[in-house]
């Protein structure tokens, strides 16, 4: 087919280019650059093209593609129907190739500028070909008819009824059945942060391979020094992106997936974290690096790590291998794709590790010339710090390869894991982002040093003496609310000195309180929520928490879901929430979507965990009787055996029926009736003899043949011995939370998001200057 | 120089210890029900669970309970903290975690196994025709 094809010729073109430019390295010829330039922009008008194809045939609904059926539906709003592009792992990887290669083009002249492209692009189109050749295993593009050739293709004449079809081979008069509609997208996914957190996410990844090739492009030019320069605005920028994907998940979880909070410690999510934290640790040894030239080493390493990680990271949460213990459902995709991971793993950590092996002996040595109180020191530990946290969170998430590997079964660690390892850490980069930020480069002398932490040291200590009497009591919180407010309140202080002096320098210290303020958001939050489980019955007011809360009913909403309302009210203030819940489809799962009151200081969360419908209401002790035939419910054998109907002044239209009850071999006969008199139906129930069991008349169902007339009764008074008592009235359960100070988190990124922003600027400026 | 060293592998291999330490307190084992039954601490059992019988949620005590037969085909009551997942009902496996309390399971995390409703079968796509 012909979308296949244009990716087959964008993989062989960006082979070319990635040889050619290696060539140009090894023999430089401006002619040769012109022409492997020319084939890796060849190579990006090819992926983009594929991929305007695949969102064509998305938006026209051609489902005789295999990934369009499985992932779109007709019944899509435009932006979602978009999203299903990315929706699968085939387009998602489309997703990824696509973004490598635009932004490659920008490299292509940000590196050429700085007589870097030969080495660079032969690295970065390396990269590309890397993600274009997962795509010629995944093809987007598979006709739905080499996945079902079984129900679909057929030989011979096209059944008059079949109007949906497609010729496979008109000669052999073979040809395929078409699906009118798609498998459809899935339910959770069905909201606006699938339009876009995959982007930014994917942009994220794609940024993560760029201090990789620089990093390999500065060994094979065997410039072990300047590359930094070139390299960290990228480098700032990788962190930023995938940054900012990280949370954008994390905002995603808590407000529609209602997982209760924005971070689970869930293999996809770690798997991302891990490569930013190398990202970020490596940003603070390139800046020692700048300074006095030390950690050269250190520096390539992280740099490589940053894409191999990300690659690890894609074989975990790719491959299948860690079986059910993720919430995010990936589909095995088969060998092929597993092998191909690993051997791209192995691949391109042979070529960037062979590399630095045989440059090692070459590479300068700098005698570190920093004492114990410095600032490069203190980048040195804060990086340390960041990349023990990333190697802890790496080893948990590997936990199902490593027990499969060890005991032959997968299994996941524990949270808590994560929690304990990652702590202390969080801790250490916290003390390192304040007192980094008062410390000198190469030396400082130590009495100016405590001269200068004794006031945040002694707002902190304030600060913690607060929370502690606002209820944060547990002695390792204690201690993490004072090392992250030390943070905030040292890098506040400086802040303010640096923005007075060169604003464009900001960019740390407002990172740094950033980090600081998702720290405390964190306490806050997560470990200070308080959670309570409610059964809201309707109408009722139930206190918890501090709110009062009624259920008032339901209402149906669009695509098939229901929204449940909920008045909250606190103080005088009155709000609605409406947590929504649905059945994804006749079989399929139950989706609850959370809602939330969001307030200056907390959020009030509210989760839906089900609807409890009254035994004894309308389903479950009705029962429909035909006349004369006999119907056993609850042990007793019931038969309507027909009615007497008269007419008075009194009573109206009058209707006396005959239900003939057999109970515990005991024969009776019950009449209950129904009156009509002005329009008004009343119903009089009936009751066994010494018995709470009583018949109702429902509705009457009269037909012109006899046998066919019908009877709906209820049947009150069944107690059911053993069974628990179920709700009086319609109930709700949630589960109520409220999440104290959690908008810090929110807070906290936009600042750390600011501080990158604010980095990028100043280092591309100054590379610019050169 | 030399102290530097000796301080930094103190810290490394003390910060290895720490980390393998936790991994292996946190690694909760998997067994099956007979032996998780001897044990007292906090495994995963596989399994599935057996429609036939009753599953509920009882709202007052925000439990789910369901019963569940290992792969040796030994069936065991198990108590969930919390609402029924949500794949619960298309589930053809599932692996509760949690430890044995009187005579039932008590599971605090329920994971379920889905049949792969998310790659193309042969019975979806005759729906969509």
């Amino acid at each position: 087919m012909f979308g296949a094809a244009i990716i087959k010729i964008a993989f062989a073109s960006s082979i070319l280019s990635t040889v050619l430019y290696f060539l140009v390295h090894r023999n430089p010829s401006e002619q040769m650059k012109k022409i492997a330039r020319l084939f890796y922009e060849l190579a990006v008008v090819g992926i983009i093209t594929a991929s305007a194809f695949l969102l064509y045939f998305i938006l026209t609904h051609q489902f005789q593609y295999y990934y369009v059926w499985n992932y779109s539906s007709t019944d899509l709003p435009l932006s979602l129907l978009i999203s299903t592009f990315y929706a699968g792992q085939e387009g998602s990887f489309m997703l990824w190739a696509l973004y490598t290669g635009i932004i490659g083009l920008i490299l292509l002249r940000y590196t050429a500028k700085r007589g870097y492209e030969a080495e660079f692009m032969a690295v970065f189109s390396a990269i590309f070909s890397f993600l274009i050749l997962m795509l010629v295993v995944k093809n987007p593009f598979k006709p739905i008819w080499e996945q079902f050739s079984t129900e679909l293709l057929h030989v011979g004449e096209i059944p008059a009824n079949i109007t949906s079809y497609i010729w496979v081979d008109q000669a052999r008069s073979l040809w395929a059945q078409v699906p009118q509609e798609g498998k459809g997208l899935n339910a959770l996914l069905q909201n606006y942060w699938m339009v876009i957190h995959p982007q930014i996410l994917f942009t994220g990844f794609t940024s993560m391979s760029i201090p990789f090739a620089y990093a390999v492009a500065a060994m094979l030019k065997k410039d072990y020094v300047s590359w930094i320069r070139v390299a960290t605005p990228w480098t700032v920028f990788g962190s930023m992106m995938l940054g900012t994907g990280i949370i954008l998940g994390g905002y995603w979880a808590y407000e529609t997936l209602g997982w209760g909070g924005y971070w689970g410690w869930d293999p996809v999510e770690n798997s991302s974290l891990v490569p930013w934290l190398v990202c970020v640790a490596s940003i603070h040894t390139m800046l020692a690096q700048r300074k006095n030239g030390t950690y050269i080493k250190t520096n390539f390493v992280l740099s490589m790590f940053c894409f191999i990680l990300v690659l690890y990271s894609t074989f975990l949460t790719r491959s299948g291998v860690l079986g059910e213990t993720s919430v995010h459902s990936f589909v095995d995709p088969g060998m092929w794709v597993y092998w191909l991971l690993l051997l791209v793993i192995g691949l391109f950590t042979a070529l960037g590790f062979g590399l630095l092996f045989s440059r090692w002996k070459e590479m300068p040595v700098v005698p570190v010339q920093h004492t114990l109180v410095s600032r490069e020191f203190a980048l040195f530990l804060g990086a340390s710090s960041l990349v023990f946290a990333s190697i802890f969170i790496l080893i948990g998430t590997s936990s199902p390869i490593i027990t499969n590997i060890l005991k032959g079964k997968i299994s996941a660690v524990d949270p808590s894991f994560y929690v304990t390892t990652t702590l202390p850490l969080g801790v250490a980069i916290a003390l390192l982002a304040g007192i980094g930020q008062l410390l000198w480069w190469q030396n400082s002398k130590t009495d100016a040093l405590l001269k200068q932490l004794l006031l945040p040291a002694g707002l902190a200590a304030l600060f913690t003496v607060v929370t502690f009497i606002m209820g944060a009591t547990h002695l390792s919180m204690i201690i993490f609310i004072f090392a992250s407010a030390f943070a905030l309140f040292t890098n506040t202080i400086v802040g303010l000195k640096i923005i007075q002096g060169n604003p464009k320098m900001a960019g740390g210290a407002i990172a740094h309180i950033g980090i600081a303020l998702m720290f405390l958001g964190f306490v806050a939050s997560a470990k200070y929520d308080n959670v309570k489980t409610l059964n809201l019955e309707q109408g009722k007011s139930v206190e918890a928490l501090g709110y009062t809360m009624k259920y008032v009913g339901y209402q149906p909403m669009e695509r098939g879901r229901f929204g449940f309302n909920v008045e909250v009210e606190k103080d005088g203030h009155k709000f609605i929430v409406t947590p929504v819940m649905f059945k994804e489809s006749e079989e399929g799962s139950l989706i609850r979507n959370p809602d939330i009151v969001n307030m200056l200081t907390k959020d009030f969360y509210v989760s839906p965990l089900s609807l409890e419908v009254p035994e004894g209401g309308q389903h479950n002790h009705e029962v429909t009787l035909l006349k004369g035939k006999t119907e056993t419910y609850e042990g007793m054998q019931i038969t309507y055996k027909g009615y007497d109907f008269s007419q008075t002044k009194e009573k109206g239209n009058y209707l006396v029926t005959t239900i003939e009850v057999v109970r515990d071999g005991k024969k009776e006969i019950v009449r209950p009736t129904m009156s009509n008199k002005g329009g008004q139906p009343t119903f009089t129930e009936a009751s066994l003899n010494n018995s709470e069991i009583a018949f109702l008349i429902k509705g009457m169902n009269p037909s012109k043949n006899e046998n066919e007339a019908s009877i709906t009764i209820e049947v009150k008074g069944i107690h059911d011995e053993g069974k628990p008592q179920g709700p009086k009235a319609e109930t709700l359960v949630i589960e109520a939370s409220v999440k104290p100070y959690i908008n810090l988190v929110w807070m906290g990124t936009a600042l750390l998001i600011a501080g990158f922003l604010i980095t990028i600027v100043r280092r591309i400026q100054e590379v610019s200057k050169k | 120089m030399n102290l530097k060293i000796v301080v930094a592998s103190i810290i490394i291999v003390g910060a290895l210890i720490f980390g393998a330490s936790t991994f292996l307190e946190s690694n909760i084992e998997y067994m099956d029900f007979e032996r998780a039954q001897t044990v007292n601490k906090k495994v995963q059992v596989k399994g599935k669970w057996v429609k036939e019988k009753e599953a509920k949620f009882d709202a007052a005590k925000s439990q789910f309970t369901f019963y569940m037969v290992d792969d040796n085909e030994q069936e065991v009551k198990v108590v969930l903290d919390g609402a029924k997942p949500n794949n619960f009902d298309i589930a053809t496996e599932v692996v509760a975690k949690g430890r044995f309390k009187d005579g039932y399971f008590h599971a605090n995390e329920l994971l379920t196994k889905c049949p792969s409703k998310y790659e193309g079968d042969g019975a979806a796509v005759k729906k969509t025709l």
